[in-house]
């Protein structure tokens, strides 16, 4: 039992613990894929969007850049016909670079450098016009100065080499204008197809700065150009971006080349710029995913813990139908069920049952045989169930106790009632039907406490055809037991004939209902008993009957049938004879007499006279000798009734109890030396009488002897 | 009751009449003692006119049986009725004398 009460409260839902367990993990574990799935495409999304960002201003810059570098580099191609024209004039050769100037507002510096030597009058010539930065004045000044050594300078060397535009790494112009600046510089021809000069446009780089600083696409971005030797031009950062290495992940670099320049520009963005966002969200999301997780288990919790009560209920819903069960057939051991009951009485015939619901029940009935009398009742306990049933037992045992002392059906219905309504707080009421048939003459003394009336059915000694009289017994109602405390109950009594029966039932019989709730009644049940059957016979009758009525519908209460047949043959009383003696020995002879007045009587045997006296006076000496203490008197009462076919003494003393009954009986088989001296007198009763019956009453013994005769 | 003892060679005969009841028993106690005296030879009990024994009488003729068993003697019962052979017959005690 505490097996399934403890797997059956480890599941939830139907489910084992483990179960349900694994079924929060894949919850879970779902919830938590979502999520990292949903960041993780957000994330490549979020890149993907940065990446673009990042490229598109990268090609704005570039396009910015490219106008100042296509600025510059077109100051020195268009005007490059204008210093070929003028390399023989260097008076005419120093207007060019400030004519440059003049043109685009871009350009800073721009210079004609001759090649050394070229000009016979000037072995170093490089007119130089720059702009001021603060005022726009544009002086006109000369790189041919011993200090600055114009030949070996980078933007001289290189676009000789290159046969082409060249430009330079940036530097920082201290002379001009103080700032960042590049130079792009070409070679002049001569007619000749010689390099004889070197034209520079040069531009500053501190819009660059501004640019870029502008093209930030994330706060934490920074850009940067770089020169063809990876010199550090412009950065919005540069302290940053000395510190980025390559290697560092949570960094994203994007980078595109200025054409022609050998330039390279790089947009830096810190990883956490860029997926803030989308952490911010992954994090709102993770919370909210740890509230869901939480109420998933509360709820579950609270389900398991329902689920837990109401298996718990069900376990003790199912220990309690068990010990109704128990309780059931503890109540059904109580009843005689063994039929026949007497098996070895031919005057007597008794079949019952009850069909009980489901449920323990109320109904009980009960018979015994006590001095040659039949005992027997049957109720019907108010109400269902456990209180019902607990009545139920009581009021057998009380049948029981009383019973075993009154032989009076109203005094023991009396003495019930005293007892049950004396504290009945429940207000339970029994029915009862209470009967004491004296087997030997067919008296029937009844009581009934508000019970249905028996049906008594009667044989018919005239019928050649089995019919016999159906009717109820005529009952007096009374109350039912427990209802009204010293109810004066009034009894009743017929005498049943050879071969009557009496059916007693509870109202299960006639309010049993069919489908269409039709009530079997009482006509119903009284059809069965007009042919004539034995106590079994009338019971499969009445159980057949009830069956084939209510065919399928529910039995709603206990059914009880109980059938008495009464088969003795009648022996009518015809004479009653006393006699009361004293304690004293010498009046046995006075039993001598007595017997001589019924042997006269009745015209008995000599024989019989003989072993009847015989036995009255075992019975009698028995009492005279030792019921009484020595010395004191006392009496013994001789009652003899005479009927047709048999002879009872009942005789009653005061005395102190003895049942003479129980004395072991003697082996009349041994040799005199074995033998003893006592004995004899009871062996004696026993062997000459037919019965011989005792009982304790009123603090009297009564021994009740029998003889046929 | 009546009992009457008649000693002849040898044999102890008891004339038993009457009603052997409980008083009566109680009453002719002291002749079966006197029987026992002779219970080392034969002792007849003529119940030609016993009419009735009842279970004290049977108790006297045990305990006169058992006497005789001691002493070596034994009982002889003689001339009962049909009522007390049947009442010896319930009791075993047609087995333990011999009935003449």
């Amino acid at each position: 039992m505490n097996n399934t009460t403890d797997r059956s409260e480890k599941k939830i839902l139907g489910m084992s613990i483990g179960a349900g367990l694994l079924l929060v993990i894949v919850a879970i574990a779902t919830l938590e894929a979502t999520g990292i799935l949903q960041y993780v495409y957000t994330q490549r999304a979020i890149k993907k969007e940065a990446t673009e960002r990042a490229e598109s201003e990268l090609r704005g810059v570039n396009h910015r850049i490219m106008d100042v570098v296509n600025q510059a580099e077109g100051a020195v191609i268009n005007n490059m016909w204008v210093a070929q024209w003028c390399l023989d004039n260097t008076d005419n050769l120093k207007l060019v670079p400030q004519r440059v100037l003049e043109v685009n507002p871009s350009v800073v510096g721009s210079t004609i450098a001759l090649m050394p030597g070229y000009s016979k009058q000037h072995p170093l010539y490089a007119p130089y016009a720059t702009r001021d930065i603060e005022t726009g004045e544009i002086k006109n000044l000369s790189l041919a100065t011993e200090e600055y050594d114009y030949p070996s300078q980078e933007w001289f060397v290189m676009p000789q080499t290159v046969q082409d535009g060249y430009w330079s790494e940036p530097y920082f112009d201290e002379g001009g204008g103080n700032m960042m600046m590049s130079t792009f510089a070409m070679p002049v021809k001569d007619s000749k197809d010689n390099i004889a000069a070197v034209f520079t446009a040069d531009i500053s780089l501190d819009w660059l700065a501004e640019l870029m600083e502008n093209s930030k696409p994330y706060p934490n971005a920074f850009c940067a150009v770089t020169s063809r030797n990876g010199q550090l031009m412009v950065c919005t950062d540069s302290a940053r971006f000395m510190a980025d290495t390559a290697g560092d992940a949570s960094m994203l670099r994007y980078s595109a080349p200025v054409k022609r320049t050998g330039w390279t520009l790089t947009i830096t963005i810190p990883e956490d710029d860029i997926l803030a966002g989308v952490r911010h969200v992954g994090l709102m999301v993770k919370i909210l995913q740890i509230l869901g997780i939480i109420m998933i288990i509360i709820i579950l919790r609270v389900i398991a813990k329902n689920q837990i009560k109401y298996k718990n209920l069900s376990a003790q819903k199912e220990v309690m139908q068990n010990e109704l069960r128990i309780g059931h057939d503890i109540q059904m051991s109580m009843i005689p069920k063994t039929f026949p009951a007497f098996p070895k009485r031919t005057d007597i015939d008794i079949a019952a049952c009850i069909i009980p619901t489901k449920e323990v029940g109320g109904d009980l009935y009960d018979f015994y045989i006590r001095d040659e009398k039949l005992f027997f009742c049957i109720g019907d306990v108010s109400g269902k169930g456990v209180p019902a049933a607990l009545v139920m037992t009581v009021t057998q045992s009380l049948f029981r106790a009383t019973s075993g002392r009154e032989s009076s059906p109203a005094k023991i219905v009396s003495a019930m009632n005293d007892s049950m309504s004396e504290k009945n707080e429940n207000s339970m009421f029994v029915t009862f039907f209470c009967g004491v048939l004296d087997l030997l003459t067919g008296q029937l003394r009844y009581c009934n406490a508000g019970h249905n009336p028996p049906v008594l059915i009667a044989n018919n000694p005239q019928s050649d055809n089995q019919q016999t009289t159906v009717t109820p017994l005529s009952v007096q109602s009374n109350v039912p037991l427990g209802i009204v405390p010293a109810f004066a109950f009034k009894e009743q009594q017929i005498t049943l004939n050879y071969d009557d029966s009496l059916f007693l039932y509870t109202d299960g019989i006639t309010e049993a209902e069919n489908a269409a709730l039709d009530q079997f009644g009482e006509d119903r049940m009284m059809a069965p008993f007009h042919k004539k059957h034995d106590a079994s016979g009338y019971l499969d009758a009445i159980r057949t009957a009830v069956t084939d009525f209510v065919v399928d519908a529910p039995q709603s209460d206990d059914l009880t049938v109980f059938v008495i047949h009464f088969l003795a043959q009648v022996d009518s009383i015809k004479q009653e004879r006393h006699l009361i003696l004293h304690n004293d020995i010498q009046q046995i002879p006075q039993l001598a007499d007595f017997m001589e007045t019924i042997s006269n009587e009745k015209q008995l045997s000599q024989n019989d006279t003989m072993s009847l006296n015989l036995a009255l006076e075992e019975a009698v000496t028995n009492i005279i000798l030792y019921a009484y203490p020595k010395g004191a008197d006392g009496l013994v009462d001789i009652e003899a009734v005479l009927r047709e076919h048999s002879i009872e003494f009942i005789i009653t003393d005061s005395g102190v109890p003895f049942d003479p009954t129980t004395v072991p009986e003697i082996d009349v088989t041994l040799p005199a030396e074995e033998r003893s001296i006592g004995g004899l007198g009871i062996y004696l009763v026993r062997q000459i009488m037919d019965s011989v019956h005792y009982q304790r009453l009123d603090n009297k013994n009564i021994l009740t002897m029998l003889k046929n005769v | 009751m009546n009992i009457n003892i008649d000693n002849s060679n040898g044999v102890t005969t008891a004339n038993l009449e009457g009603r052997l009841d409980t008083p009566a028993s109680t009453e002719v106690a002291p002749c079966f003692e006197q029987l026992k005296e002779a219970a080392g030879g034969t002792v007849v009990l003529d119940c030609s006119k016993l009419s009735y024994i009842s279970s004290s009488g049977l108790r006297l003729f045990l305990a006169l049986r058992k006497e005789t068993s001691v002493k070596g003697g034994k009982v002889i019962v003689r001339n009962i009725s049909d009522n007390i052979r049947q009442v010896f017959m319930m009791t075993g005690f047609l087995n333990m004398f011999e009935i003449q």
